[in-house]
């Protein structure tokens, strides 16, 4: 469990984090969303006690991050996949994190092992690691004390696609043990995947703090309407119009119908007695629903700031 | 377990310094500059030397103050483990994972200062062998090296050189960066002190006397005067204590 009470940033004037009160339960995969600079690492470094926040609060199982005498056991993070020493092996910088929190150093072999980075990779120095090879070592690192609630910014970076598989089956059996999993990404499809609950933020702000299914619920479903008469069409899209739908005609045999339910435009169409070759309703998307929570924020925070 | 786990980070720490090249790259370097100081310091020595008259005094050097002489510039590269041990982690970000491992930054810092410290301790006993190995032969009969002396003057350069390390590592925490802290150092250890000494004037020498190379000066050489030589080992800690502070404190406060 991740407890954010009021939590905020500041630099300067620039407000980064802007007093987030949010839970992030454990057993299920908690997506974290945001256009860039929406304050989503600076939020992962206060939970870490990496940064200081400027208010408010966040809590790791009810305790500040630091506190925490062996973190690792609490808390496993991924932050940056390229924060690895140039000359220093992948295995070395493993085994010194073990050290630090008595964890046997065995458990740097097996994580290893679970990331699928071999014998070789793991005695490479750092800077001849890909930023796949990188995000896996983080990876590892997360692991490696086998903690009950996991945080990872950015995760799938870099990652081949075998690799983008690999972490969302990780997350997912992470969050089917029972722990809390905290994952930001920049990749919607990915996360409408790999999610089942999100927290949205803007500019610091929260969006939104719900099940995947709902935030994609808000977002608009477009209607699909083709048709093999052009007159008959345009007609149709006057009608629309009238009744209040955004029509935004795709060719001269096709129109995007935002507004209404594929329903109500089939029912308008047999009333013009205009024939149809295609009546659908599109799939409503975790992208389509994002631009429009987070276009809401930058206008609105963009009008407070005039 | 809060030793254990003071242990566990000072592992930690080891494996870190010694899991990259540049430590032990550092090393030799050392090894080299001390070897050819204490050599062409003991040519010197040797080449003043021209009094064959047994009645004078006539002139003959220890190799342990030959030694002590080296430690002036092989000292900087010595530093630089301590001052790498933290300025890297700034550099590569690896800061983070360290304070994400253990976040008491005090923690941290004092096993770094034991890490440090051992480390340019066991060197500098190593360089004073290597020293003295090389200064006595090229002195001949212009040299002396009494056992016991020579043993002394050893373990004080390695103590010298370990405080250094730790003052180095602590500023260096405090600074960030590795050139900054760099030239803070040389200003500290040399050239502020000798500004002051220039123009030999009793205030300005008194001041002097209390910057860390001038005072670790004083105790290497055994000085009775401005201080006893264990009050000049105190100043040298007494300063590396207080960049510790220093660091511990920007560490605290500073975003990582």
């Amino acid at each position: 469990m991740i407890t954010l009470r009021g939590l905020t940033k500041r630099f300067g004037s620039t407000v980064a984090v802007d007093a987030l009160t949010v839970d992030i339960a454990p057993g299920r995969v908690t997506g974290f969303l945001g256009p860039n600079g929406a304050g989503k690492s600076t939020t992962m470094r206060m939970v870490l006690g990496l940064d200081r926040p400027t208010a408010g609060q966040a809590l790791v199982g009810g305790r500040a991050y630091r506190e925490l005498r062996r973190p690792l056991h609490e808390v496993g993070a991924l932050l940056d996949a390229r924060a690895i020493h140039p000359a220093r092996s992948g295995r070395a910088h493993l085994r010194a994190m073990a050290h630090s929190n008595g964890i046997p150093i065995r458990r740097v072999d097996e994580v290893l092992d679970t990331v699928g980075l071999d014998g070789r990779a793991a005695g490479k120095p750092g800077r001849t690691l890909s930023l796949g090879m990188g995000q896996r070592l983080g990876i590892a690192g997360a692991l490696l004390g086998d903690p009950p609630v996991l945080m990872f910014d950015e995760p799938v970076n870099g990652l081949d696609p075998d690799g983008v598989r690999w972490v969302r089956h990780l997350m997912r059996s992470l969050a089917d043990e029972g722990r809390t999993v905290f994952v930001s990404s920049h990749l919607m499809s990915e996360m409408q995947l790999t999610a089942d609950q999100l927290v949205v933020i803007g500019r610091g702000r929260l969006l939104a703090d719900a099940p995947i299914g709902d935030v994609i619920a808000r977002g608009t479903v477009a209607v699909r309407v083709r048709s093999p008469h052009p007159d008959g069409l345009a007609a149709l899209a006057a009608r629309l119009s009238a009744a209040g739908a955004d029509v935004e005609a795709a060719d001269r045999n096709e129109l995007t119908v935002t507004g209404v339910t594929a329903d109500q435009v089939g029912d308008l169409a047999h009333e013009l007695g205009v024939r149809l070759h295609e009546l659908s309703a599109q799939a409503a998307s975790l992208e389509q629903a994002f631009m429009e929570l987070t276009a809401d924020s930058v206008e609105y925070a963009g009008g407070a700031a005039r | 377990m809060s030793t254990l786990s003071r242990h566990g980070v000072v592992a930690s720490e080891w494996t870190k310094l010694s899991s990259v090249r540049s430590t032990w790259w550092t090393a030799l370097a050392g090894l080299l500059v001390m070897a050819a100081s204490a050599g062409q310091l003991a040519i010197y020595a040797a080449n003043d030397n021209t009094n064959d008259d047994p009645t004078d005094d006539r002139g003959i050097v220890t190799v342990g103050s030959v030694l002590i002489d080296s430690v002036e510039l092989t000292q900087y590269v010595v530093l630089a483990l301590g001052l790498l041990a933290i300025t890297a982690e700034f550099t590569s970000g690896t800061i983070r994972t360290t304070l994400q491992c253990t976040p008491s930054r005090g923690r941290v810092l004092l096993a770094k200062a034991a890490v440090a410290g051992a480390v340019t301790f066991a060197l500098g006993l190593l360089l004073g062998g290597v020293g003295a190995l090389v200064a006595r032969p090229v002195l001949g009969e212009w040299g002396s090296a009494p056992a016991a002396d020579t043993i002394g003057d050893i373990v004080a350069v390695a103590a010298y050189l370990a405080l250094v390390g730790v003052l180095a590592l602590g500023l260096g925490a405090a600074l960030r960066s590795a050139v900054l802290t760099l030239t803070v150092l040389l200003a500290t250890l040399m050239i502020v002190p000798l500004s002051l000494q220039q123009p030999d004037i009793d205030v300005l020498n008194r001041i002097a006397d209390g910057f860390p190379g001038v005072a670790g000066g004083h105790f290497l050489a055994g000085d009775t005067e401005p201080y006893p030589p264990v009050v000049g080992l105190l100043v040298l800690a007494g300063w590396a204590g207080a960049a510790l502070l220093l660091g511990r404190a920007a560490l605290r406060r500073r975003d990582a």
